[in-house]
């Protein structure tokens, strides 16, 4: 080899032939070279899969995105019975950028930015630039939150409009539910709110939290066994909504005189609300369905933390009590008075909770038809009594005085009388004839000291609040009797006092009637429940009889609503401290008076008045709320209008709807509709066994003769007027 | 059989099934790839309809093109080029100054492309029209290439037109490609050894110092993206989220794959953390899909090619049949060697795609073409 080189050492190129020997030789080494590249990478190849293969695996896999997006779940709605929405859970939208993807083309940045100012007037453009440009590579910064559709939509429009619009890019919207109360305050004791569309805080949003809420959906991605990425959605389940008995128009026509009794009243004798607290619930008497429940001060649903609404309101402690001097907060000192967080909370806590379930007070008089009931029921009075009041009585070491006092007494009254009267003197009469140890088993048939069970987050316990057979002293009874020196709650008073009304029947007071999902599916009926019976249906006619006498010859005259008769009995608690200058002023009624359907109990709490102790205060509320509420139940009026009334209802544009404008024919198609009579006097209505229960008299057994209430339908015993009770197999003994 | 009558000596002529296989297999082998690395991101972008099948499409109609001309390349003697070889020269030297024309146009931010009717990068041409210019120059100066004056003769032409790729087109890995042609041409042509081994070690010591001066200049961005690159390929991981990024991802691929790899089609890296995943990126891909022995088979189908190539050039009956051969071995030596080394993070990150298997219609055009001569090389051979 070596000396064929040398002899060929100066090969010329010869371009006729190929490659020479030289030229061959090179090629060779080139490729040689080449190879030898080959086999360097090969094993740099080899290198890199063996040291760092494992690290580069896992580097791999730990970019990927397994991030999961959070679909998020509708809360529930909440209705009123008529279907219409208290609250509701709205789809908003936040803004996105994507600063990477915004920059990923030259154009986009300017395009984006020129869209978004046009689609969004008002929207701090240089801070959405500045943000892209210092964090290039961010893909997500949340511009602006809950913006709703119609918002967006301009934008949305532009972005999808590829041709006048080509370069718009890296913004987008993640959905988001916002909770939305359409009335704003109406109902707010009775509805509470939520936190940031979830976790709701008092009344049925924390009572029914796990109904309305739903469960968030998801989608991630994961590694199946093939070490891939893959995705998965798991779709939001949403929330159920609740039905509740509470019809929005009662609601809204309550609330409205509230309002107007607090804008007549405040400021009157001291700064500050027409009274410390003004409540009402109006209860079906047959079921237990709440109607309505308002109480003022009330608050915005949509901004509960607005202090503005505790303007007017007495200050409260940290821990939630009120006392006796406290300082009234008012719109220039409650800046100052509520600097401190903890204590503002405290008393944002105060606005928010439900007067009607939440506070407890002495009822006062309108405690007396219990007393009576509890005595007639017992066989400890026989309603044949006759009592003297002298003005005051003697009993243990107190002078008990009657409110007329100063009038010398009541002077001889009836039973019903003394209802009537609301007379003291004759109550403690009869609390001696009951005795303490009657007196304190009824008051627990009644309910008191025991809580409703009402679906409502916030309910008070008054078990300490009521006396006990070690507690109760002589002087103790006599003061119960007629409502003081025991606690009770609004929501205990009205429910037993539907009882005494009813027949007897004790229902669970209930807020929601149905739960239903999000397709409009049924999916749990709550129906009325009875609990017990408190009193015999007889008790409890005597007991309707006396609260008429109430309104038509005693105390409760001016809470008669126009066209309408209605029972009821007042109330005028004196209050703690007891210096005669508190007092809760309260009336507690039902309507119409030959057919109750409605309970009504209305609760003025210490009114801003130089004069407390006057229960027109309660009764002029009863009247203005009964007078549009029983109109708009289609309940028709029976009682004669003066001219004066007829005025009053045409400035309310409330129609005059009379019995007798229904004509012959139709009640007499109604008259052959009468349900049969079993043997024992006993109706089936339903075409359904009727048991009769424990507490029903022998002579009501045996009435057999039944009529028809005029134009409700509903049964009524010919003797006590009062309609016969539809549920009474329901009763559980 | 068709074309036998035309050979003047009425022989048989000789085909080289072997190169032709393996050339058609590599394309092939290519679109599958090109497919796999490209339809995530077709489908995920606007810009391509969001179809999976964008990129397969455009290079199946480039490589069905490619290997009509390849045919044709095939047919026409390959001495006609000879005659024209000045002419190609100038051609080249006028289309990249078309570039600077409203003819040029830019694409993925950079100015490289022209519309003739279809688009073409002219550094693609210029690698072609290099290899018959060289090979016509080399002929016409037979022995005086072993001059000093002679080499610089040969070698100046090309590095003109390197000079015009690189700053006008902004394409330096071309240039050094269409450089490299040119100097192994000579190489195999010339019969000093010595000069080419001073030229190389000269230019491996440049590039050490030049690479020094750019890791003292560090942060003061004198050397531009270039030097950043550089540094990012010193230590791929201190510049991750930057210049490091693509290298970084190309070494997560091909760590990631193994031996046998994740399998055809299920590689993570193309979903969006490779970037020109399908284009210079692609062999990174395959190892992370096929693992270590698809890559290294790759390879060796590659080192196949150019043994036939070498073969063809050996036996070529004239020197510029011969040469033309060795021009297009180098092109895809230089190639092959430049973008597994760039992948592999053995060179810093420049641009350079993977021949017959990487994205890109014009490459692969030229590439058959190149393909094309060398069969009409090999037609005249006679065994």
């Amino acid at each position: 080899m070596k000396s064929e080189k040398r002899v060929k050492r100066v090969r010329r190129i010869r371009v006729d032939n190929g490659l020479n020997k030289d030229m061959q030789a090179k090629l060779v080494i080139l490729f040689i070279l080449v190879l030898l590249a080959f086999v360097g990478l090969g094993i740099k190849l080899f290198t890199i899969t063996r040291d760092n293969g494992e690290r580069y695996k896992k580097q791999v896999l730990s970019q990927q995105k397994y991030n999961s997006i959070v679909l998020p779940y509708k809360r529930g709605d909440i209705l009123d019975c008529k279907g219409s929405k208290l609250a509701t859970s709205e789809k908003v939208y936040n803004m996105i950028v994507d600063a990477k993807v915004m920059l990923s083309k030259e154009e986009s940045l300017e395009a984006t930015m020129d869209a978004l100012r046009t689609a969004f007037p008002g929207l701090d453009i240089a801070a959405i630039r500045k943000h892209v440009t210092e964090n290039p590579s961010s893909q997500y910064y949340i511009v602006k939150k809950q913006l709703t559709y119609d918002e967006i939509s301009p934008f949305l429009e532009m972005d999808n409009n590829n041709e006048d619009y080509p370069d718009i890019a890296g913004v987008w919207f993640e959905n988001e539910y916002k909770r939305i109360y359409p009335n704003n305050t109406l109902a707010s004791d009775v509805l509470g709110f939520t936190v940031r569309g979830e976790g709701g805080q008092y009344g049925l949003e924390q009572y029914y939290n796990d109904v309305l809420e739903g469960i968030n959906g998801r989608e991630y991605g994961y590694l199946n066994e093939d070490e891939t990425l893959e995705r998965t959605t798991i779709p939001a389940t949403d929330g159920y909504n609740i039905v509740t008995t509470i019809d929005a128009n009662i609601q809204q026509i309550v609330e409205k005189y509230l309002y107007q009794f607090n804008e007549e009243n405040k400021n009157a004798a001291r700064d500050g609300n027409g009274a410390n607290n003004l409540g009402c619930i109006i209860m079906d008497v047959d079921t237990g369905d709440v109607l309505a429940m308002a109480s003022y001060p009330n608050f915005d649903l949509n901004n509960p933390r607005d202090t503005s609404r505790l303007i007017g309101m007495k200050k409260s402690e940290l821990n939630g009590t009120i006392p006796y001097d406290a300082v009234v907060l008012t719109e220039s000192n409650i800046e100052e008075e509520l600097a401190d967080e903890e204590i503002k909370n405290a008393n944002l806590a105060n606005l928010w909770k439900n007067f009607c379930i939440s506070n407890t007070y002495e009822p006062g008089s309108t405690y007396k038809p219990f007393t009576v009931a509890c005595g007639l029921e017992s066989g400890k009075l026989t309603g044949e009594e006759f009592y003297t009041c002298n003005g005051a009585l003697q009993v243990s070491t107190h002078n008990i005085k009657c409110h007329n006092y100063k009038k010398g007494g009541c002077g001889t009254l009836s039973v019903k009388g003394a209802v009537e009267n609301s007379c003291n003197v004759s109550f403690m009469l009869m609390g001696r004839q009951i005795g303490s140890k009657t007196f304190l088993e009824y008051q627990s048939k009644y309910n008191f000291g025991l809580k409703t069970n009402i679906d409502l987050y916030g309910e008070a316990r008054t078990d300490s609040l009521i006396f006990t057979g070690d507690t109760m002293g002589e002087t103790e009874l006599a003061t119960s009797t007629f409502g003081q020196g025991f606690n009770v709650t609004m929501i205990q008073m009205v429910t037993g006092f539907c009882s005494l009304i009813n027949g007897g029947y004790y229902y669970e007071p209930h807020m929601v009637s149905k739960i239903t999902a999000s397709d409009g599916s049924v999916v749990k009926n709550i129906t009325p429940r009875v609990l017990k019976q408190t009193i015999s249906e007889q008790t409890s006619s005597e007991i309707v009889d006396y609260c008429i006498g109430v309104v038509e010859e005693g105390t409760g005259k001016e809470a008669r609503p126009a066209g309408y008769m209605i029972g009821g009995k007042t109330g005028t608690a004196e209050m703690v401290p007891r210096d005669r200058t508190n007092y809760l002023l309260s009336f507690m009624g039902f309507a119409p008076a030959d057919n109750p359907q409605i309970a009504i109990y209305v609760v003025v709490d210490r009114p801003n008045s130089w004069v407390q102790d006057n229960v027109g205060f309660a009764r002029k509320l009863c009247r203005q709320i009964l007078t549009e509420v029983l109109p708009y139940m289609n309940i028709y009026m029976t009682e004669e209008l003066t001219e004066k009334e007829e005025a009053e209802l045409a400035e309310l544009n409330i129609a005059i709807k009379r019995a007798d404008v229904i004509d012959d024919e139709e009640a007499a198609d109604e008259a052959q509709a009468t349900p049969e009579v079993d043997e024992n006097g006993n109706i089936d209505a339903h075409g359904g066994d009727v048991t009769s229960s424990n507490h029903v008299t022998d002579e009501e057994m045996q009435s057999d003769d039944v009529e028809l209430a005029p134009l409700t339908g509903n049964v009524l015993n010919v003797e006590t007027g009062e309609p016969v009770k539809e549920g009474a197999d329901e009763v559980p003994y | 059989m068709k074309f036998r009558t035309k050979d003047q000596d009425g022989a048989k002529p000789y085909i080289d099934y072997s190169l032709i296989f393996i050339t058609l297999f590599l394309v092939a082998f290519g679109l599958v790839m090109v497919y796999s690395t490209s339809s995530y991101d077709a489908s995920m972008s606007v810009l391509t309809n969001n179809d999976p099948a964008y990129y397969l499409k455009k290079q199946a109609a480039a490589s069905v093109f490619g290997f009509v001309l390849m045919a044709v390349f095939g047919i026409i003697p390959y001495n006609t080029w000879e005659k024209v070889s000045g002419m190609a020269y100038a051609v080249s030297a006028i289309l990249i100054l078309l570039v600077l024309t409203p003819l040029g146009y830019e694409a993925n931010g950079a100015r490289r492309w022209l519309r003739l009717g279809i688009s073409i990068q002219p550094a693609e041409i210029a690698k072609l029209a290099m290899i018959i210019f060289v090979a016509g120059l080399i002929c016409k100066l037979k022995d005086d290439i072993n001059t000093r004056k002679g080499m610089i003769i040969v070698l100046a032409p090309p590095a003109l037109i390197c000079l015009l790729v690189w700053q006008i087109t902004d394409n330096l890995s071309s240039a050094i490609i269409i450089f490299g042609i040119s100097f192994v041409m000579l190489f195999i042509a010339s019969r000093d050894y010595k000069k080419f081994a001073i030229f190389a070690a000269a230019a491996a010591a440049l590039a050490a110092l030049l690479v020094y001066a750019i890791t003292k200049a560090a942060g003061s961005n004198k050397f531009g993206f270039r030097g950043d690159r550089v540094l990012a390929w010193l230590d791929p991981e201190a510049y991750a989220s930057g210049k490091g990024f693509q290298t970084l991802q190309a070494l997560y691929a091909i760590g990631s794959g193994g031996i046998f790899g994740k399998g055809l089609g299920q590689s993570i890296q193309k979903q969006g953390f490779l970037p020109e995943a399908q284009n210079d990126m692609i062999f990174s891909v395959i190892c992370e899909e096929l693992g270590l022995f698809g890559g290294i088979s790759i390879v060796l189908l590659f080192a196949l090619l150019l043994w036939r190539l070498m073969i063809i050039a050996t036996n070529a009956t004239d020197l510029y049949g011969a040469l033309l051969v060795v021009g297009v071995m180098a092109h895809i030596s230089i190639q092959v060697v430049l973008n597994i080394a760039v992948v592999t993070n053995t060179v810093p990150n420049t641009g350079i795609s993977l021949p017959f298997i990487s994205y890109g219609g014009s490459s692969i055009m030229f590439l058959l073409i190149e393909i094309g001569l060398v069969n009409s090389v090999a037609r005249k051979i006679r065994f």
